[in-house]
């Protein structure tokens, strides 16, 4: 997996000789346009961790988990995932330390560490995505986008249990 | 939409805060995440140039136009009104495939400003956004390569025992996202007709 990109870059660059593009003049103007990208969706990211973050810190994210585990329990999903669930739309850092806690209380080969391994791997961070791909270009209505990822997001997190409690018999 | 989840967020962080009698402590959680934000801006700003200026070395080359036209049979059934969105489309959904989660990110940006030139109204999503959003949020991946190495890192007994059912939950949450796309566009289409 690893050696691909590398051989392509090397096939491109060897290209590149052979039609003489001034390689360094086209590189410079491409990372010239990150820049103004990377600005324009700070202050999206910022909205969006200062949410997270202050939903953390005041306890209302562990209400939130305490009062929707039953539920989750219920169709399926063990009480240790459920934070894991809830999190995932939001933030792929805090999925990965939850991952990372999972793997640590209920090891990797147990059945909460095999399915949670499948929904980080099946599932996206939608919110974030939302919001900086809409808010690079300043799009205000997102219309049925965040409906449909989150439906999407869903099949998938259904689909895992279900792919996973067939391996497990 | 936005709007109604990130205020719901704020307005119960502040509230049960104040309830947990951590008043002190709030506007502080607001500043470390805004903080987070510019230190992963500057992180993700060397990832977001190499990518971009390769990606421009091989626009300038003629590559990425000869991938678009291999694979827009494809792509502009789901994307037709977005002619030169369908390359860095193209660059999005492989990255995605391939694991490279840095590169996916500023391909995709580059998308979204492509497809903006197709928009005729600048602050409402086209249907080709929404249907690449909807692609973007399930994760259609050949390894879910963080997962993996995390497994390998926690000294799992069967690292890739996931693999399959990752794919497979990936898949349906893939096809789920471009059905659901349809439906939601003929349902709005059907109103506007009315």
């Amino acid at each position: 997996m690893e050696i691909i990109l590398p051989v392509l870059l090397v096939i491109m660059f060897m290209m590149a000789a052979y039609k003489k593009t001034s390689v360094y003049d086209s590189f410079v103007r491409g990372a010239k346009n990150a820049l103004p990208v990377l600005i324009s969706i700070l202050p999206y990211m910022a909205a969006m961790l200062a949410a997270i973050n202050i939903f953390r810190a005041s306890g209302a994210l562990q209400g939130f988990i305490d009062l929707s585990s039953p539920v989750m329990e219920f169709i399926g999903i063990p009480r240790e995932l459920t934070p894991l669930v809830i999190l995932r739309p939001f933030s792929g850092s805090a999925a990965i330390a939850l991952l990372d806690d999972i793997f640590k209380t209920c090891g990797p080969d147990s059945y909460q560490g095999v399915l949670a391994s499948v929904m980080l791997g099946s599932t996206e961070t939608i919110f974030y995505t939302v919001a900086l791909y809409f808010g690079s270009i300043g799009i205000k209505k997102t219309r049925y986008s965040i409906p449909t990822a989150l439906i999407s997001g869903i099949a998938g997190i259904a689909a895992s249990i279900i792919a996973v409690q067939l391996m497990w018999k | 939409m936005m709007n109604v989840f990130w205020g719901i967020m704020i307005f119960f962080g502040l509230v049960i805060g104040l309830l947990n009698g951590q008043q002190g402590e709030l506007v502080t959680a607001m500043i470390t995440g805004a903080t987070d934000a510019v230190m992963l801006c500057i992180e993700l700003a060397g990832a977001y140039m190499i990518w971009m200026g390769l990606m421009e070395v091989a626009s300038d080359m003629g590559v990425i136009e000869k991938l678009s036209n291999a694979v827009r049979p494809v792509l502009s059934k789901l994307f037709p009104k977005s002619k030169s969105a369908i390359a860095p489309i193209t660059l999005n959904l492989a990255a995605n495939f391939f694991g490279l989660g840095s590169a996916a990110t500023p391909f995709g940006l580059k998308a979204m400003s492509e497809l903006q030139k197709y928009n005729p109204n600048p602050t409402v999503a086209t249907n080709d956004m929404c249907m690449f959003i909807a692609l973007n949020a399930s994760a259609l991946e050949l390894l879910p390569t963080t997962v993996l190495s995390m497994r390998v890192v926690a000294a799992s007994n069967d690292v890739y025992i996931v693999v399959v059912p990752t794919f497979i939950a990936s898949i349906v949450a893939f096809v789920t996202a471009v059905v659901c796309c349809k439906v939601f566009e003929s349902i709005e289409n059907k109103k506007q007709k009315e």
